[in-house]
């Protein structure tokens, strides 16, 4: 590999002198995203212009075997953009045009580095909805949207990233530009490259355009709070919805050391005796959405909850989608090092999954609150810790294994919308076998014969 | 199950038991320790939207302290004094954390660290020490004056700026008419003071009932963001005694620096000071016999430090028509003393709020800080705008002069 000062050289010559780090700091701050205890300096940082540029930095390190992190907002929680083997991170973010918003093609097209709100916020303007709608959608890249298959709240009835791309453009470890897929709905020539680039994580092809599909965006939105005793109460509550042939937009729940952070946290006027509370939304017509909270507000009281309330307005709306929103950051003001965890299970076997997750803190001592996608069964356990608790992290990671292992013993997975990363890279076996792992490593191969894109991650 | 190590097979990934850290004690450790490092204030952050560059965001930059704290940087390393210093200070990043870092306590450890005796900027000692002799600033203000006087200036909105010296603060007039309640003091501010006197005049004219002590010195943000919160803390306490009662200010900026050591309850910005008291503006201002257009530019630290975002807004549009221009809520780039320390970026920064302004063809843009209304009353006087900047202080005294009834205010023909 050329030293520190070559290489800044060589790749300042491709993207001009103010676009590449070296420094100290730059390595510092690139040397992390999201995820705590995972930190890995590399040796430099460059930030390409354009598809061209990336193509360069490619062939230029595929020539001599230099690792490359393709890297957008870092707001992952796998550890999927830290530079494990140091070498290149490449910073898309100046790649942020949004390239065209298609009313009569329900289509729009952007450049990786364009943020998922600001996407769906152009969409929105036009009456259109972008469904995905992560979390991090203020701060995250429709590139790391794309690379890491996001999720969210609207998972439920719209499904997840993957469901809305419909074309890439990415270059490869070798530097060809790719364009797969396209503007079709309907396109079956080869290969769906589409789909296997999308999660993909940054291991296959530096993903540099999306093409996603859009939705007319709907007339009407409503949200409801039901109170349960017990999450196995609120997740019978969720399988009866389902059965009754509702597929609501949101059903989200908290346990209840989760409302009572967050009552803590944000005072919402929670109810502090319940042991699980769901929140469950729904969109479209106004017909259709009033008929389908009235259901389940009605389903929800069939099957044992405490207390069933719609919101009256949109604040009160936007006050409980809150409760879900905030969840994260109230169980973090409890100790500052916060493992938020992605497992998933078929959502009739939540409740015994939360049993296990709850066995399993107790036995190794941790503070773990689980909150999550009920609709859709990706349960996000959160465990927190005290930054000085000398030995928490390993506790905390003996414990991670056993849940990911339990999720698996439920016919679940162990990741349901983060991605696998470094994080859970020492647990896909146990989810896909050895066969599937060595295919995984001949596709990695096919794509990156030298190995250098993000190494440490998928395919390795 | 399969029993996996703590640490990835491939040896990779180290996974450190955080333990206790001795640290260097620059930061206060629960406040760094409160960032969990998701990234969300990164859309929130001025220089970031300019860099694109994880070390001008507040979480790089915390990562960078983080560095600084552990040893792992040196205290000369020069990503950390360039980020120091190119970060605005305009806490935005604090709006949308949601772990509630107090990413404005952070920066001035910071800024005590990294610019400590030499190695502060000498704009900011010259700065400091000036507020620290209020004749010093008087000066200032005359030959301002004086310059802007046989220069061809533009034409003012209001009269206050050529009005009587500032240094005849209208201060004993208006001593002891204050009327029965609690006491409220006027902060006369000490670049305010200085550059635009008829801020003060204005504020005076709006609430009658305040009293303006003569005696008064600086609220002490300038030092505390330019690398001396010790002394930025001195001169909160020393003006909060020199100040009874409630403070009102005519400065965001001053009012979230003094509400931090003061307590909420003592301070009062004026925008939030009216709104409290019910006070209803009255007059319009009027342009070629119209109403005018007026936007409000919010003061980072009014809006992200002390969260006041509706009154000047209300008490704009009862006297204008009010236009929100789509970055109203973010900075200026005037930042305290940045403008002046990094023109260049600085200017970045106010370009593209300039452009909106003159899209949506405003006659005023509305400041409620001395700094951002520098800023902007530079800037659009630079591309010759046809918008004037003006504090809210004299924007509402310029509609009262219109009502018949209402005493005029910064009129000369009745001083």
């Amino acid at each position: 590999m050329p030293t520190g000062t070559d290489l800044a050289r060589d790749l300042a010559a491709i993207v001009g002198d103010g676009h590449v780090r070296v420094d100290d700091g730059a390595l510092a701050a690139y040397a992390r995203d999201a995820t705590p205890l995972f930190t890995a300096r590399p040796q430099a940082v460059v930030l390409p212009a354009g598809t061209e540029e990336v193509a360069a930095v490619l062939r230029y390190a595929t020539a001599r075997g230099i690792p490359v992190v393709p890297r957008g907002a870092g707001s992952n929680l796998c550890a999927g953009t830290v530079p494990l083997e140091g070498g290149i991170v490449l910073v898309l973010t100046r790649l942020d045009k949004l390239l065209e918003i298609s009313s009569e093609e329900l289509l729009a097209r952007a450049q990786t580095g364009v943020t998922t709100a600001a996407l769906a916020d152009a969409a929105a303007a036009k009456g259109l909805l972008y469904a995905p709608d992560p979390g991090s959608r203020t701060v995250s890249t429709i590139g790391g949207n794309v690379a890491t298959c996001a999720g969210g709240l609207r998972g439920l009835k719209y499904g997840v990233t993957r469901n809305y791309v419909l074309g890439l453009e990415a270059v490869l470890p070798t530097g060809e530009i790719i364009r797969t897929g396209g503007r079709l709905w309907k396109d079956v020539a080869g290969y769906d490259l589409t789909r296997l680039l999308t999660g993909s994580e940054g291991t296959l092809a530096v993903i540099t355009e999306a093409t996603v599909a859009l939705l007319p965006a709907p007339a009407d939105t409503g949200t409801g709070v039901a109170y349960f005793d017990s999450l196995a109460d609120a997740s019978r509550a969720v399988a009866a919805v389902i059965a009754a042939g509702i597929v609501p937009a949101t059903l989200e729940f908290l346990d209840r050391k989760c409302i009572t952070a967050v009552e803590e946290y944000a005072g919402l006027g929670l109810r502090g005796d319940a042991g699980a509370l769901l929140i469950f939304g729904d969109d479209g017509s106004p017909a259709t959405v009033s008929g389908n909270l009235a259901r389940i507000q009605e389903v929800c009281a069939e099957t044992g909850a405490l207390e069933v309330t719609l919101a009256e307005n949109v604040a009160r709306a936007d006050a409980l989608l809150a409760a879900r929103r905030c969840s994260l950051p109230a169980l973090s003001r409890l100790g500052s090092l916060t493992i938020l965890e992605d497992a998933t299970v078929p959502r009739h076997r939540m409740a015994e999954m939360v049993d296990r997750i709850d066995e399993i803190a107790d036995r190794y001592d941790l503070r773990i609150a689980t909150f999550g996608h009920a609709g859709d069964g990706n349960l996000h356990p959160t465990c927190v810790l005290d930054p000085d608790d000398a030995d928490g992290a390993g506790r905390a990671h003996k414990a991670f294994a056993e849940i990911f292992a339990a999720a698996i013993a439920l016919d679940g997975t162990i990741t349901g919308e983060h991605g696998v990363g470094a994080a859970k890279l020492p647990y896909l076996t146990d989810r896909l076998g050895e066969d599937q792992m060595a295919l995984l490593r001949r596709i990695k191969r096919a794509f990156d014969p030298a190995g250098i894109l993000n190494p440490g991650k998928l395919g390795s | 199950m399969t029993d996996h190590p703590i640490v990835d097979p491939t040896g990779h990934t180290p996974a450190p038991a955080p333990g206790p850290r001795p640290g260097l004690g620059i930061f206060d450790k629960e406040l760094l320790d409160r960032c969990i490092s998701c990234g969300f204030c990164l859309p929130a952050c001025p220089t970031y939207a300019l860099t694109g560059e994880e070390t001008s965001s507040p979480r790089g930059r915390i990562t960078l302290m983080r560095a600084l704290e552990a040893g792992d940087l040196g205290p000369d390393d020069p990503t950390l004094a360039e980020e120091s210093s190119f970060c605005l200070g305009c806490r935005a990043c604090e709006t949308v954390c949601p772990a509630g870092v107090e990413y404005g306590q952070l920066l001035e450890q910071w800024r005590d660290h990294q610019w400590s005796g030499p190695n502060r900027p000498w704009i900011a000692r010259a700065l400091m020490a000036l507020v620290s002799r209020p004749g010093l600033l008087r000066l200032q203000g005359l030959v301002r004056r004086h310059a802007r006087g046989t220069a061809k200036a533009p034409v003012q909105p209001v009269t206050a700026t050529t009005g009587p010296d500032p240094a005849e603060t209208p201060a004993d007039d208006f001593a002891g008419q204050q009327e029965a309640g609690p006491q409220v003091s006027l902060m006369l501010g000490c670049v305010e003071r200085g550059l635009y006197p008829g801020v003060s005049r204005a504020a005076q004219q709006l609430c009658p009932e305040i009293t303006v002590p003569t005696r008064q010195g600086c609220c002490g943000a300038l030092h505390a963001h330019n690398g001396d919160s010790e002394t930025g803390a001195e001169l909160a306490r020393t003006l909060g005694e020199q100040l009874p009662g409630t403070i009102l200010t005519t400065a965001g900026g001053c009012a979230a620096h003094l509400a931090h050591h003061l307590g909420r309850d003592r301070v009062r910005e004026l925008s939030e000071y009216l709104d409290t008291k019910g006070h209803q503006p009255v007059g319009q201002v009027t342009v070629n016999g119209r109403r005018a257009r007026a936007a409000l530019q919010d003061s980072c630290h009014l809006r992200n430090g002390l969260g006041v975002t509706r009154p000047p807004r209300e008490l704009i549009a009862a006297v204008a028509d009010y236009v929100e221009l789509p970055s109203a809520g973010k900075c200026c780039g005037a930042a305290g003393t940045y403008a002046m320390l990094r023109p260049e970026d600085s200017k970045k920064v106010l370009e593209p709020k300039l452009d909106e302004a003159e899209e949506a063809d405003v006659d005023y843009v509305v400041t409620v800080n001395p700094g951002c209304l520098r800023q902007v009353q530079q800037g659009l006087r630079r591309r010759r705008s046809r918008a004037k900047a003006i504090h809210l202080a004299e924007f509402l005294a310029l509609a009262a002069r219109s009502a018949p009834d209402v005493p005029p205010c910064g009129d000369p023909a009745q001083r």
